[in-house]
């Protein structure tokens, strides 16, 4: 079952890993490492955290991975895997809810380093400024739209598995997500021109 | 038709950025845009937002992978399977006790009252074994008796074969709705 004939699905990559072809699971890496960091970012607020707790996600999953049932989407599990890892670790750590500029505040630097289109001091400055305020719009967000957002911006997931993934009826995600946008919209009104 | 109100359109707009809108809605859409400022000027929004927001993504370290697959256990699942070898192994160390005590007792009887002992237990426990196996034999040749009374007739064993099949299938789908319940249970976490 694969799409075309180049490009095996996740299901096939998951069924090569089971059936002893351990390198495929690298394959996988390769496909959500990025959406998974940024995805876990987004919700820890830091960069290092993000990828310590994706490594773990990634590595619990190749754990329990023969019990992955192929009638769902292996994407819809990971996310799973890692909405709860992520939840479990706020809890857990109390997450410090100090803005990014208050780390900059203490000399301590930035904790991210996104890449920088705009070069020269003003541009930086906006580029902080404008990496600021996502961060705050997105967490200004009520947990129910922001979970949403995050899902669908961040994980790239369709809105079927975001409604599998949240148990859901699929008119409620189309719903919250279009609140959830609206409410950024206004948030991030003066960095959209950009 | 009742056309769709301008929230409608609003929603649709939502759903386009996303690549979820229906053809039939979209062209519907396209028509409503060439109209309606404001509606293009929400589009434009959206998609700057989602230019955004693409734009201020974290880039992955580059040694993260090795670190992923570098850490991954060395054995997988494959450590939480029932060993195969587990069960044979322990049946040959038993079997191979029984026979050290059986066919060794005569070299300890003469070696004291200890090895006496020993011997006396063996020799219990090979008699326990006897007739255990005896026991064993009488059931077998009483069920192949039956067994031969069962299939010497056409409909008797017709209800063998029926009643043969029903517990494969009954065994199949308990297995199946374990199978399922198991995985549902990764799937949901631990929430």
């Amino acid at each position: 079952m694969t799409r075309g004939a180049e490009q095996p699905t996740d299901e096939d990559l998951v069924a090569a890993v089971l059936g002893g072809d351990r390198e495929r699971f690298g394959d996988l890496v390769d496909r959500y490492q990025g959406r998974l960091v940024n995805y876990l970012f987004r919700l820890l607020r830091n960069v290092d955290d993000a990828h310590d707790l994706a490594q773990e996600v990634l590595v619990k999953v190749y754990q329990v991975l023969d019990r992955y049932d192929p009638q769902y989407k292996f994407s819809t599990w990971l996310f799973r895997v890692a909405q709860n890892a992520a939840i479990d670790q706020i809890r857990r750590r109390r997450l410090k809810l100090v803005s990014l500029r208050q780390d900059d505040d203490e000399g301590e630097g930035r904790d991210w380093d996104l890449p920088s289109p705009e070069r020269g001091p003003y541009g930086e400055m906006r580029n902080r400024e404008r990496a600021d305020a996502i961060q705050e719009a997105i967490d200004a967000l009520p947990w129910e739209y922001r979970e949403l957002i995050l899902l669908r911006h961040q994980a790239e997931l369709p809105y079927e598995e975001i409604a599998q993934l949240k148990q859901m009826p699929l008119g409620t995600v189309k719903n919250k997500l279009f609140r959830g946008r609206q409410m950024l919209k206004e948030k991030l009104q003066d960095f959209l021109a950009d | 038709m009742k056309r769709p109100d301008h929230n409608t359109y609003r929603e649709w707009l939502n759903l386009d950025v996303d690549g979820q809108l229906p053809r039939p809605q979209r062209a519907e859409l396209e028509q409503h845009l060439a109209g309606c400022a404001e509606c293009r000027a929400e589009r434009e929004d959206l998609l700057a937002l989602e230019n955004l927001l693409q734009k201020n993504r974290v880039p992955v370290r580059t040694d993260f992978k090795g670190a992923v697959l570098a850490s991954l256990p060395t054995t997988g699942w494959e450590n939480r399977h029932p060993k195969t070898w587990a069960f044979p192994a322990a049946v040959f160390l038993l079997l191979a006790g029984i026979a050290a005590a059986l066919f060794g007792s005569a070299h300890l009887e003469a070696a004291g009252p200890g090895a006496s002992a020993l011997v006396a237990m063996a020799d219990m426990l090979g008699s326990t074994l006897q007739a255990g196996a005896g026991l064993l034999a009488a059931t077998w040749k009483g069920l192949g008796l039956a067994f031969a009374e069962v299939i010497s007739s056409p409909m008797s064993l017709g209800v063998l074969a029926v009643l043969v099949i029903s517990l494969n299938l009954l065994f199949i789908s308990l297995l199946r709705r374990r199978r399922s319940a198991t995985a549902g249970a990764v799937r949901g976490g631990r929430r």
